[in-house]
């Protein structure tokens, strides 16, 4: 064998280890650390995808601080309902354990539009067992009050038959009107 | 007159050394890290806080009530504020079905059943026989077609049974959202990425309920651990109840069952 042919062999072979090595340095660098443990896919984004912070408490968590509100909601028909989904979410109203907004409060109109979401009778999905409902502007009418009228100066908000109750008793009515 | 020692132990040096512990402690209780506000809630699925979370030895199913929805939108609302969906996109959303007499099946979802349903449909000319809302989310397949689509692994199956999104490994192709048969994802326009409901994987790990079965007024979405045996899901799963899933014949396994759907939901 001449020299130039075993100087050929010797370049063929270190070019091969060199595209070797750097290919599996390659992919060493590449492919993140805990790709594959369960499967196709970076096992991290598991713990990654579990540390996002919530942003919705549960009513336990208004209840700690709002202990009027929570006696009256635990009581009422309302007690299913989510202090958020009215007034918005935990996370805007405290941070870190403080305070750190105002969360609004619906007026008016708002509130008969929110209540109508649910307690329209017009929407015929709404079954007897599940939800009580109403049709606007009849319920009004029926009950003798104007039509400017907006639920909430009947129904409180959190316990809708709490007035209503109360003025049974006292009038002694038990065949009141609701 | 002679001033009696209050506490007989109680000399200088010991009276000091309770002060300084008690200032020390006082100012480590107001300084040190709260761990986030979650563990200042209560516990909503048992067995998951105070030990290490066993991801090979867990499995949840989800259960979607059609009877008892309402289509008020709460869930809809609460998840687009526990993640800042961007407007137009919906990780869950609420369906109105409108069965006529005809056996026509009229299906709408106003802004996704945001606003919630404040009005009838007056586009309807025949009678109708049937009203009813059906909320749909990520079915979890078990054979999900959006893992196998993915070219860069960037959506998974974990072991606990959640389909996932890797935020930082998508490259935003699109194909799973093509692959999805119950177009529950989107590509989210600010962060470019595939997007999708997750059950709230979140609130899941720290022992809450995923945020629209919390926010639920009617009991419609319940959510449980299938290991559980006294959980709810795992009782109605076990029960008698006719249980369907969507899409059966796409084969894809879902672990989210619907009580109550007519055949017209798909």
């Amino acid at each position: 064998m001449d020299l130039s042919y075993r100087i050929r062999l010797l370049i063929v072979l270190i070019s091969i280890g060199v595209l070797a090595g750097g290919g599996l340095l390659f992919k060493k660098l590449l492919i993140p650390d805990s790709f594959g443990v369960y499967g196709h896919y970076r096992a991290d984004a598991i713990s990654e995808a579990a540390l996002v912070p919530i942003r919705h408490g549960t009513n336990a968590s208004c209840f700690k601080c709002h202990p009027y509100e929570a006696k009256i909601h635990k009581k009422g028909r309302h007690k299913t309902i989510s202090c958020e989904f009215c007034h918005g979410t935990y996370a805007d109203h405290v941070a870190d354990g403080k305070k750190a907004g105002t969360l609004p409060v619906k007026k008016e109109k708002e509130i008969t539009t929110l209540c109508l979401r649910c307690h329209n009778t017009e929407i015929k999905a709404r079954h007897e067992e599940v939800i009580k409902t109403v049709a606007m502007p009849n319920h009004l009418r029926d009950q003798n009050v104007k039509l400017t009228h907006t639920c909430n100066q009947c129904h409180h908000v959190h316990a809708p038959l709490k007035y209503i109750i109360r003025a049974k008793q006292i009038t002694g009515l038990t065949e009141a009107r609701l | 007159m002679k001033i009696l020692n209050p506490s007989p132990k109680l000399n200088r040096r010991s009276f000091i050394k309770k002060v300084l512990n008690g200032t020390i402690a006082g100012s480590l209780y107001l300084v040190w890290p709260m761990k986030g506000v979650s563990l200042e809630i209560p516990e909503q699925i048992p067995g998951i806080r105070g030990k290490d979370y066993d991801i090979l030895n867990r499995e949840f199913a989800f259960i979607v009530d059609i009877t008892r929805c309402i289509g008020c939108g709460s869930c809809c609302v609460a998840d687009k504020r526990e993640y800042n969906v961007p407007d137009g996109n919906y990780r869950t959303w609420v369906e109105r079905y409108v069965k006529g007499f005809s056996d026509n099946v009229y299906v709408d979802s106003p802004n996704g059943g945001l606003d919630g349903y404040q009005h009838p449909r007056t586009d309807i000319d025949e009678k109708i026989r049937d009203t009813f809302f059906v909320p749909k989310l990520c079915n979890m397949c078990r054979e999900a077609p959006c893992v196998q689509v993915c070219p860069v692994g960037a959506t998974f199956k974990t072991p606990d049974g959640f389909v996932l999104i890797d935020e930082k490994r998508c490259v935003g192709c699109a194909y799973c959202i093509q692959a999805c048969p119950y177009s529950a994802r989107f590509l989210n326009p600010v962060t470019k990425v595939a997007e999708k409901c997750t059950w709230c994987y979140h609130r899941v790990r720290k022992g809450l309920l995923p945020a629209c079965v919390e926010v639920c007024p009617t009991g419609a979405r319940k959510f449980g651990s299938m290991k559980d045996k006294t959980s709810e899901v795992y009782k109605i799963l076990k029960g008698p109840g006719v249980l369907t899933v969507l899409k059966k014949e796409m084969g894809t396994w879902p672990a989210l069952y619907y009580e109550g759907a007519r055949r017209e939901v798909i």
